[in-house]
């Protein structure tokens, strides 16, 4: 992995190389540089299995991480690789035409974190969520606690005690 | 497509003659072994810590009190509700519980009408309470740490002839190992008589956070230095850790924090004191009581004063507590952050002697009595008058003066409690030094197993070569003939309380022992010397069994005097900081009463 | 030959942005719904088919009925507290959930889990992959009109609960494989009772060959129906049985061993058309090489040592900022679980990847076009599709 890393990395402009395992890397790529560096991943390398492309957000750091995992199965190579998108217009290239079911994660990917790929095929259907007018869930900004709070009511009666406040209120309530 | 390809198929048929798989009734279907199926919780063993209710990730536990559970020392006396309509049956509360009281039994039916019953207290009068099936942690207990972190020491062989400090401290790693084992349930609090904020501090040390450390240790407590090296550590005793294993090591955690700040960030991170308000209050006695008091007064704004008979600040701390347990430096820190506040002491000033109490009362708002026991009791037995015969504590602090003291080869030490081991160990050590054996030989009326003194003073002093003999009642001091001392007599004791439960030790006299030895050193109790009050005052103070009395909040039967320590209460250094704390607030409450008059 | 060879080219094509222009005024094309609720559905799931006479013009996955959000209640969740909910992805087959996330964590945390432990998960993770064939026979079974094959299964299923039940404390959500190691020994006896299992099992599977396999009916319904043409595997990310009956042996158990894998002799299952009824086959085949996987497990793990690693106090477990992938092969194919920490007590994020995301969104989307109605349910079923870890 090593080695391929040091072939690729001045041409695709690739990171420093993060061995995870024997068999899995990361690498972080710029985003004008993702399609070549996954074309040449999947048609000279044999990196042919997109196993899943899915997104990471970085709020603090105002930036959106796609990982798109490659692997390559004869040579039980596996090479997550990394984009760092801004966080406030994020956009990412449709990959659809190299894996068919990157479609699907893109529409995925839309829908749970507004990240948007132009020229993905449906891409702003509904997926999994229907009538969805709220932050894009899986944001970190994405408040879940506070959602079902809202959305749901809590059975009422349920009371609870401190153990280190109750002993005080029995044993020294004075202080 | 064969025509047995459309005949095989039939064979299924044969099965019609089958009896039935599926079960006629599956109620009542005993489940397996481990079958995490509902509740259980022994009430006995629960200690109301809501480790369970912190595990768990449905939010289904509620910590509540419960009829019949006390709230007492090591345990909340509340016990955990689950709500029904949210456990997911995971048991992660079974597996983290701290004491193995909680487990799940096999039963997995129940129907009711009311939806609110599902919401129940395990360990109450479910029908499957005592059913023996059913799921409980293998091992165990697996996910919090049970072991104790390592602390280095010196090994006996390194201390034996000098006061060196025997515990080195935590590094940094063994104390964040140590404090990640905490579960910050708090039933610790209640315990210390200070209720200082362990889960808080212990906290901090695992988010290496040693100011936030600092700040709340000195929330509660001016004697870090001290506490976390000699502290009585009662809180290791209600927490929830040593149910499965070792408590938490509290008292090293708290050392770690206050060794890891240095002395000027500490003076910045307490902050300085109010201005002043006017008042002023003095103070007999700079042992842990008065100078707490001293520490809380000033920072109130008070002009504080200290008189201390003694050459040094620091009471039993420094003169009694022999250095290899706590180095006087250590003391000295802490003396300084509490000088640093204001607070005056003026040694070598023995009220009663070098200045009377009403002058003190004349030019003061109010007084503290923080004077402790110096005097040591002696057994008054046969012989123990006259030279040979030494009290524990006047030894000690001799010791802590630089004074020489007599070092015979052989020394008996009479007493098994942590003062009969400190001056058993200080004597061995200087016997080391002197004469590169030890000779002391200390005898106690108790059996090992009911020692008054810490299980590691035990260990520790056999280690440095103390002999100790338990059960054994002293009965004489053996002298020759030009009256030097040449042993202690003594009989076995057969018990030491009779049926009612009053001290009264008998004996076994045809087990009669003479331990050598050229001292007999008394350590078996000491008492507090209130000369300084002269005659008149003592017959106006009200008193209680031989102490001056007081309330809870300190005062004696004088709205100008109040007392505090082991002089009217003790026994240890945090009850002495605990009620100095308690007997500012009075002086304060007192002095701000005055202004509202005046 | 009563499959279907379509033609194309008499129906509209897909616009660039995927969406086909049906004009259903002109009543030639109707729109039919094939779920939620349909026997031929393993799960919530459905497919809106637009139908021309009784040739499906185009076919499009909609999930989201069992949406419950797992990734982002597994962000709110401490390491420990994400281990009872991570079974819940996947009813059918739990427990690669539980596997995949405690060995995440592992790796994270630089935990070593004993070696009896790995053990167990390897016999756990086969004793779900059976029961998981077990539902998928009886679904494809059941999706062609033999109900009778799901009965058996059903029972053979239960049985299997009832080892599962014994040895980890629950019949479906087991809750058992916890980063650090497994929470149990197996039970005294387990072996033998088991083996009787696996009998039954064997029995019940030799009827189901005569009446599946060997069944006239079957056969013409999925011999040469639904084929995928293997050039599509890579594209199309299909793993598992679906790639393995098409001449491309994937089995992560070989091609990147995991727990104890190297250490049990097996051959994956495979075949060649492609076609719903080699991929029924190729499973029925794995089904053999699970009981004698189990078989294997039972006979050379160790019998005794500790199951479970020392942890840190989980209350308050941090584990380093680092990112990883672990997968494995379950009855459908590459399950995975990427897993992102950033040095606090939480998941920063974990994405889970199940086999049908993309057999049955892009990969079915692609092949229903051109079948017949009916075949619509055993195609489906025959990629072996669990709704709820598309959805997560
Ligand atoms: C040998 C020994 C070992 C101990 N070990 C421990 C231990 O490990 N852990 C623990 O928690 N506790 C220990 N204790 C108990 C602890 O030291 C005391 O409980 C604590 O010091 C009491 O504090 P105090 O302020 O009441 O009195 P003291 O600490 O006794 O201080 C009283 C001070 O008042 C001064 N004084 C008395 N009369 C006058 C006067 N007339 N004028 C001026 N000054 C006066 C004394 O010189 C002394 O400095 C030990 C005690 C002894 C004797």
């Amino acid at each position: 992995m090593r080695d391929l890393h040091a072939n690729l990395k001045t041409r695709h402009a690739l990171g420093p190389f993060e061995p995870r395992r024997a068999n899995l890397g990361f690498v972080t790529v710029p985003a004008e540089r993702l399609r070549g560096l996954l074309t040449e991943l999947r048609d000279v390398h044999g990196f042919t299995h997109l196993v899943l492309l899915t997104a990471v957000d970085w709020m603090e750091d105002g930036l959106f991480q796609l990982t798109y995992l490659m692997n390559d199965r004869a040579g039980d190579r596996t090479l997550g690789v990394r984009v760092m998108l801004n966080r406030d217009e994020a956009v990412g290239e449709d990959m659809h035409d190299l894996w068919p079911t990157a479609a699907t994660y893109q529409r995925e990917l839309k829908e749970m974190f507004g990240i948007d790929f132009p020229g993905s095929p449906r891409v702003d259907e509904e997926f999994i969520l229907e009538g969805w007018t709220d932050l894009p869930p899986y944001r970190r900004d994405f408040d879940s606690l506070a959602y079902s709070q809202q959305t749901y009511a809590e059975r009422p009666g349920r009371v609870t005690h401190d153990p280190r406040a109750h002993m005080k209120s029995k044993l020294y309530p004075e202080g | 497509m064969s025509l047995r390809e459309v005949l095989t198929p039939f064979t299924a048929w044969k099965h019609v003659l089958d009896a039935p798989v599926t079960i006629p009734d599956p109620i009542g279907r005993e489940a397996a072994e481990r079958y995490r199926g509902f509740h259980q919780n022994d009430m006995e063993t629960c200690i109301g810590c809501g480790t369970c209710e912190a595990i768990c990730q449905n939010g289904a536990i509620d910590m509540v009190p419960v009829e019949g559970q006390v709230t007492e020392k090591g345990d909340s006396g509340l016990r955990p509700m689950i709500d029904y309509g949210r456990c997911c049956w995971c048991a992660l509360c079974v597996d983290v519980c701290m004491t193995g009281s909680l487990t799940m039994s096999n039963e997995y039916t129940w129907v009711d009408t009311d939806p609110d019953a599902f919401r129940f207290i395990p360990g109450l009068e479910e029908p499957w309470k005592d059913k023996e099936a059913g799921y409980r942690r293998e091992g165990g207990r697996e996910l919090s740490g049970t072991k104790r972190s390592h602390m280095g020491e010196l090994a006996p062989a390194l201390r034996g002839d000098n006061f060196s400090e025997i515990c080195a401290g935590f590094t940094r790693e063994e104390a964040i190992l140590e404090a990640d084992r905490c579960v910050e349930c708090g039933l610790c609090v209640a315990t210390c008589p200070a209720h200082m904020s362990i889960p808080d501090y212990i906290a901090a040390v695992r988010d290496q956070d040693y100011d936030r450390g600092l700040q709340l240790l000195y929330e509660t407590n001016p004697f870090s230095e001290v506490c976390g090296r000699i502290c009585t550590h009662k809180c290791e005793t209600s927490c929830a850790a040593l149910h499965e294993g070792d408590p938490i090591a509290i008292r090293w955690l708290k050392r770690h924090i206050i060794d890891n700040v240095p002395m000027e960030r500490r003076l910045e991170l307490v902050g300085g004191a109010k201005p002043a308000n006017g008042h002023r209050v003095a103070i007999v006695g700079a042992g842990p009581g008065g100078l707490t008091a001293a520490y809380d007064l000033a920072r109130e704004g008070c002009a504080v004063t200290v008189f201390e008979a003694l050459a040094a600040p620091g009471g039993m701390m420094r003169y009694g507590i022999p250095e290899y347990r706590l180095p006087y430096d250590a003391l000295d820190r802490d003396v300084a952050v509490i000088q640093a506040m204001g607070v005056e002491i003026r040694c070598n000033m023995r009220v009663g002697r070098d200045i009377a109490l009403d002058d003190l009362k004349r030019d003061h708002d109010a007084v503290i009595l923080a004077i402790g026991l110096q005097m040591g009791r002696g057994t008054r037995i046969p012989g123990s008058e006259g030279p040979g015969v030494e009290k524990a504590v006047d030894l000690l602090r001799r010791i802590t003066a630089g004074e020489d003291v007599p070092v015979p080869e052989r020394v008996v030490v009479i007493g098994g409690g942590n003062v009969a081991f400190d001056i058993a160990r200080s004597m061995a050590r200087l016997q080391k030094a002197t004469h590169g054996t030890v000779g002391v030989t200390l005898t106690a009326l108790e059996d090992r197993a009911h020692f008054l003194a810490d299980a590691e003073e035990l260990i520790e002093g056999a280690e440095e070569g103390v002999e100790i003999i338990d059960k054994r009642g002293p009965q004489e001091v053996m002298r020759d003939a030009s009256g030097a001392v040449t042993g202690l007599r003594s009989w076995a004791v057969t018990s030491i309380f009779d049926d009612q439960g009053r001290f009264a030790p008998a004996y076994d006299q045809a087990d009669e022992r003479v331990h050598e030895g050229a001292m007999v050193i008394e350590a078996i109790g000491q008492m507090a010397d209130v000369s300084l009050l002269g005659a008149e005052l003592t017959e106006a103070l009200d008193w209680n069994r031989g102490r001056i009395a007081i309330d809870a909040g300190f005062r004696t039967s004088e709205p100008w005097l109040f007392a505090v320590g082991d002089a009217v209460k003790g026994p240890d250094v945090i009850n002495a900081v605990a009620d100095g704390h308690r007997v500012a607030q009075s002086v304060m409450e007192r002095v701000s009463l005055q202004e509202g008059i005046s | 030959m009563l499959s279907f060879q379509p033609d194309r080219s008499q129906y509209p094509q897909p616009g660039p942005d995927g969406r086909l222009e049906v004009d259903l005024e002109t009543g030639k094309y109707l729109k039919l719904w094939q779920g939620p609720n349909h026997p031929g559905i393993t799960g919530n799931m459905s497919v809106e088919l637009t139908v021309c006479g009784d040739e499906v013009v185009e076919g499009k996955t909609h999930v989201g009925y069992l949406h419950r959000g797992f990734e982002k209640l597994m962000e709110r969740r401490t390491f420990i507290q994400v281990f009872p909910i991570v079974c819940r992805v996947c009813v059918p087959e739990p427990d690669f959930n539980e596997y995949c996330y405690a060995a995440a964590v592992e790796e994270l945390a630089g935990i070593e889990v004993p070696e009896m432990a790995t053990w167990m998960r390897t016999l756990i993770l086969e004793m779900g992959r059976f029961n998981s064939y077990m539902m998928f026979l009886g679904g494809i079974s059941g999706s062609l009109g033999l109900g009778l094959v799901g009965q058996w299964m059903t029972y053979v299923r239960d049985l299997m609960l009832d080892r599962f039940e014994e040895l980890t404390g629950a019949r479906i959500y087991h809750m058992f494989i916890l980063p650090g190691g497994v929470r149990g020994h197996l039970p005294e006896g387990f072996a033998a009772r088991m083996e009787e299992v696996l009998q039954t099992a064997e029995k019940y599977l030799a009827d189901v060959d005569r009446v599946m396999f060997s069944n006239s009916v079957f056969r013409l319904r999925t011999e040469g129906v639904g084929v995928i043409d293997p050039a599509l595997f890579e594209r199309f990310g299909v793993t598992g049985p679906n790639a393995r009956a098409g001449g491309v042996v994937k089995d992560v158990r070989k091609d990147s061993p995991y727990l104890v894998y190297d250490q049990l002799d097996f051959i994956p299952a495979s075949g060649k058309d492609s076609d719903i009824f080699t991929r029924v086959k190729v499973r029925r085949a794995d089904i053999d090489n699970s009981i004698g996987l189990i078989r294997q497990i039972l006979e050379k793990m160790p019998k005794s040592g500790p199951v479970m690693a020392r942890l840190p106090n989980v209350l308050h477990w941090k584990i380093p900022r680092g990112e990883t992938y672990i997968k494995g092969e379950c009855s459908r194919g590459e399950y995975g679980y990427y897993m992102v920490t950033d040095g606090s007590g939480y998941p920063r994020r974990i994405n889970v990847r199940g086999p049908s995301y993309t057999h049955a969104m892009a990969l079915l989307e692609h092949l229903i076009p051109g079948t017949n109605i009916s075949d619509v349910a055993a195609l489906m079923v025959s990629l072996h599709t669990y709704p709820p870890e598309i959805e997560r």
